[in-house]
């Protein structure tokens, strides 16, 4: 039994595919990175050691420092709207029972199936100032409708809307998973002890979600943090880098800009926050299996 | 006495049925709130352009424009993109958890010393960005020749859903009792027949879980297509509208019908098999 289960060979087999995938798809790019981190490559031609300058001129740059800002308003934005909704229409749709339920929780999660690209045009039409819905919804209530959604003030709010938008649905599921997990018989005790639904969810719902919040507040950092996909597609950074995010970033340095090494020193920088928050929040929270948090969607 | 009491269930009654419809106006207006931009995508995509300067939320199109549709599905590449995101997809996800399953049972159950090491590197995977890996992964794959092909998008895919796909399938491998092994090393099995025939089988679960997991990660993502890849050969389904928005910049209708036919297969195989979708995210999103 145990030499057939410390055999070297079968292990190797094993492991090699995975071993291998994340040493070329991970591993590799990221020393490369470190590398053109430190050179003035612009994608063609030669690359000149520089040593540690683009990172000196990064520290400098006032629109990294906007796009970590924009980050944390995202993450903040989560926490404080999307998730509280959530939970409010998790516990909501708990009660509900019969079709009802299966019914809301599959038409709260349509727009998660829906790409993006898809998404982040759809919003770019639905801010339109011509014939964008939002404006006419506006019109339709005795207003104007004539915001420009996407000014210097408003883009990041507009941001915020599409991605509180498209995520609802992903929260809501794990927040009503929580809630289903929880003992019935705990709200039946409060019940006869006169407790109101209100003091019901204060008490006992919340208290018993700690860790389902905990999870989904440190997936909504991570998000936030690597955000970058509506943001390229709806504003791209504009206007005037106010809805700049990090990924978005680094990809414009080195694809428009021809600043291939300054975005890799991004990526790289980049890649250090991102570790460090994870290892932060798990150690806020004290997570027991450690490296839980993947590519979280909002 | 008596009369109080049915007096006081009539209004407890009466109380619990206003609080149900306070629930479904809540419900109903999230639900609003969530499917009304899509049903204008839908309202929009069947008119002509010109008609879209109303101020209503809604136009009654003239005439039906079906030819949006057409141009959409002609002009967007439709059929070929949709069969290679299901290639692509279908492929990824097969290699996920087949790697995933090796690579877990190595490091739950075989003994050597560094297991603990060689599942935390791999889980660091989890954490890493992808769009950090963008700039350089372009590059490795235009040394070795990959990009244009369908492995500039198959080995990222995997290699980033693997992860998560390994720490659901470790969590899981854990739960299958050691005596099983035990009673099948007896009979002879190696360790690759246990694994095929014994453990796959009660984790069947988890795979699902994995399966639907890895599809909604990548399914949907362009934003490495769109790096690795130029020529439409390998092309995925958010192409269509990615393309279409500067081939059609002024023709809205055709637009808005693009975006709905790239939507349409997702929300269709969602609606279709929500239940066993919820379920696996739930289980994925919970455990991992």
């Amino acid at each position: 039994m145990t030499k057939l289960y410390s055999n070297k060979k079968v292990i190797a087999i094993l492991v090699l595919p995975g071993l291998l995938l994340f040493l070329f798809a991970i591993l590799a790019p990221i020393c490369l990175s470190v590398y053109y981190g430190f050179t003035d490559y612009s994608g063609m031609g030669k690359a000149t050691w520089v040593g540690l300058k683009n990172y000196q001129e990064l520290f400098k740059d006032e629109v990294f420092w906007i796009s970590l800002r924009n980050s944390l308003f995202l993450a903040i934005g989560f926490i404080c709207i999307q998730h509280p909704l959530a939970i409010i229409v998790a516990a909501v749709l708990d009660k509900l029972g019969g079709w009802g339920e299966g019914f809301f929780r599959c038409v709260f999660f349509i727009p998660n199936v829906i790409s993006v690209a898809v998404i982040a045009y759809l919003w770019k039409f639905i801010y339109n100032p011509d014939f964008g819905l939002l404006n006419n919804v506006i019109k339709m209530f005795g207003g104007k409708g004539d915001i420009n959604w996407f000014s210097s003030e408003n883009a990041i709010w507009a941001v915020l809307v599409v991605l509180i938008w498209h995520g609802f649905g992903w929260g809501m599921l794990i927040y009503y998973t929580g809630i289903k997990n929880i003992d019935p018989t705990l709200y039946e005790a409060a019940e006869i002890d006169g407790a109101t639904k209100a003091q019901a969810f204060l008490r006992i719902t919340l208290p018993l979600m700690k860790p389902v919040i905990q999870v989904n507040v440190t997936m909504a950092f991570i998000s936030a943090l690597k955000q970058m996909e509506t943001v390229y597609l709806l504003t791209n950074g504009g206007p005037n880098n106010r809805t700049q995010f990090t990924a978005n970033y680094l990809y414009q340095q080195a694809f428009k800009a021809f600043r291939y090494g300054y975005g890799n020193a991004i990526g790289v920088v980049f890649i250090i926050i991102c570790l460090l928050a994870t290892v932060f929040l798990n150690w806020v929270f004290e997570e027991r299996n450690g490296f839980k948090f993947g590519r979280a969607k909002a | 006495m008596s009369r109080e009491k049915t007096i006081s269930n009539a209004k407890s009654k009466k109380d619990k049925q206003s609080r149900k419809i306070i629930l479904w106006i809540v419900l109903i207006l999230v639900a609003i709130i969530q499917l009304f931009p899509l049903i204008w995508l839908v309202d929009f995509s069947l008119a002509s352009s010109n008609e879209m300067f109303t101020s209503g939320l809604l136009i009654i199109p003239k005439k039906i424009q079906w030819g949006n549709y057409k141009t959409a599905f002609v002009d967007g590449h439709f059929l070929l993109y949709l069969k290679n995101s299901i290639l692509i997809n279908g492929l990824a996800v097969i290699l996920v958890i087949v790697v995933s399953i090796m690579a877990g049972f190595a490091c739950r159950r075989m003994k050597w010393k560094l297991s603990g090491f060689v599942k935390t590197l791999l889980l660091m995977g989890m954490m890493i960005p992808i769009h950090a890996t963008l700039l350089p992964n372009f590059k490795i794959y235009s040394k070795l020749g990959l990009t244009d092909t369908i492995w500039a998008l198959l080995i990222p895919y995997v290699a980033f859903s693997l992860p998560q796909g390994l720490f659901l399938m470790t969590s899981f491998i854990e739960a299958v009792p050691v005596e099983i092994e035990e009673a099948a090393v007896m009979d002879g099995c190696g360790i690759f027949r246990i694994i095929v025939q014994i453990v796959t089988p009660m984790i069947r679960t988890s795979i699902a879980t994995v399966a639907i997991m890895t599809f909604l990660n990548n399914w949907n993502e362009f934003m490495m297509a769109s790096t690795y890849l130029s020529s439409p050969t390998w092309k995925t389904l958010p192409f269509s509208v990615l393309e279409f928005t500067g081939q059609y910049s002024s023709n809205y209708a055709v637009q808005f019908a693009v975006m709905a036919l790239t939507a349409a297969p997702a929300v269709i195989v969602y609606v279709l098999l929500n239940k066993y979708i919820t379920k696996g995210v739930a289980m994925g999103a919970v455990k991992g």
